[in-house]
């Protein structure tokens, strides 16, 4: 790679970096439901982006590099505190007070509840798929896991949402069901 | 997938993600239309995962958590603008040990003569590195009256600018005598006193900013950027 490309990848990358900060902070904060929890990871994440930008062979990948990244910081945060317990067992546990079961009458809070509530193996590729739009493939890359155990894990994570969210209108649904229809 | 309706959940979500190829989606659709149950299962499967988009699409995107006062917020937005414009063509360096870039090195094209330098970490040997540094910055080869230093500590690396901690108060005071300026993150600061630790400061350090905005605002001036 000559000088002038490696200069316009780094910002290119750059500007990627300055778009992330957003979606990154959203996706921190759907994995531990704590806010300044996840704006250190999104700090961390950009600490080490910034540091490794040479390690990103490829800008098109940068986006999924970066939420690597993101997911690194989180398994490193939680091996730190020895917290992680398997990546299928890790559920955030959240104390629940007299606040949040207000709050839990609006329907966006009961989603993030339910959401946080899934092992975060499953919350990170529920997030990531529903909220980034990220391929399975994608996501596999990200969570460095086969794209089976994706979507195997993905099923699991969306029928337990499925289950807490949708149980009685499921129900609604199948006796009166609304007919899907392709749209061209 | 069979005409039987049994229809896996991987692909039930497949099909909803958009993973599925022309094919089988087209399959998947011709299913749903003989099976009443198979559809409800599609739009069940649709209708989570808009309400996973929709519970966070009024997340907000961070940076007002663990602030010691209210400068914080009014930085956050310039930092972000201030990592959109490092596309115009900011230069960093991104130094990791005491001798300056290459002169090989792309980020030494146009060197600045402004220097933030970053410690994370409580090392004395990296902190004595970072002042040391700052020293030569301001006082040798090529300093100029014009050249500015300033020092960000976050992390474990804000024992630096911790009075009771900091094994470098005296140095610190000098460095601040010739316009060398200290930041200590404030949420790292937040993070320990939320752990019961007390937080005292020498005089020097200015605990304004977290260390991601500082160091995005003076990247958006065209700072070097030096992590110790």
């Amino acid at each position: 790679m000559g000088l002038l490309s490696g200069i316009n990848q780094k910002k290119v990358f750059r500007k990627i970096l300055a778009k992330s900060r957003g979606r990154l902070y959203r996706m921190a904060y759907a994995w531990t439901n704590n806010p300044a929890l996840a704006d250190d990871l999104v700090q961390q994440t950009y600490y080490k982006a910034l540091r490794n930008q040479k390690q990103l062979r490829d800008i098109d990948a940068a986006d999924a590099w970066l939420f690597r990244i993101l997911a690194n910081c989180l398994t490193d945060y939680y091996r730190a505190r020895k917290e992680l317990l398997s990546d299928d067992e890790l559920v955030i546990i959240e104390k629940r007070t007299p606040e949040h079961e207000a709050h839990d009458e609006q329907l966006a809070q009961r989603v993030r509840q339910a959401v946080r509530s899934l092992p975060l193996s499953q919350c990170q590729i529920v997030t990531l798929v529903d909220l980034e739009g990220f391929a399975y493939a994608a996501v596999a890359q990200i969570l460095d896991i086969p794209v089976g155990t994706v979507m195997s894990r993905l099923s699991r994570g969306r029928r337990a949402l499925r289950e807490r969210l949708l149980d009685v209108s499921s129900r609604e649904v199948i006796q009166s069901p609304a007919k899907m229809r392709r749209i061209k | 997938m069979n005409r039987d309706g049994k229809v896996s959940e991987e692909q039930l979500n497949a099909f909803i993600d958009g993973e599925l190829d022309t094919e089988d989606e087209s399959q998947l659709f011709e299913l749903a239309d003989e099976s009443p149950e198979l559809d409800a299962r599609l739009c069940q499967q649709r209708k989570l995962k808009e309400m996973v988009q929709h519970a966070y699409r009024d997340i907000p995107h961070g940076g007002t958590h663990g602030a010691r006062n209210g400068s914080r917020a009014r930085v956050l937005g310039l930092a972000i603008a201030a990592l959109l414009l490092l596309a115009t063509g900011v230069s960093v360096g991104w130094f990791t040990s005491f001798k300056l870039a290459p002169a090989n090195n792309a980020t030494a094209v146009a060197q600045s003569d402004t220097y933030l330098l970053h410690v994370t970490t409580s090392d004395p040997e990296r902190m004595r590195i970072a002042l040391r540094r700052a020293d030569e910055l301001m006082n040798g080869p090529g300093a100029t009256d014009a050249r500015r230093v300033e020092i960000v500590a976050n992390e474990s690396g804000l024992d630096l600018l911790r009075s009771d901690v900091t094994p470098f108060a005296g140095q610190i005071k000098a460095l601040a005598a010739q316009d060398v300026l200290f930041f200590a993150c404030n949420r790292a600061i937040a993070r320990l006193e939320s752990e019961g630790v007390q937080v005292k400061l020498v005089p020097e350090a200015n605990a304004d900013y977290s260390a991601l905005d500082r160091v995005v605002l003076r990247l958006k001036q065209g700072w070097e950027y030096v992590k110790i």
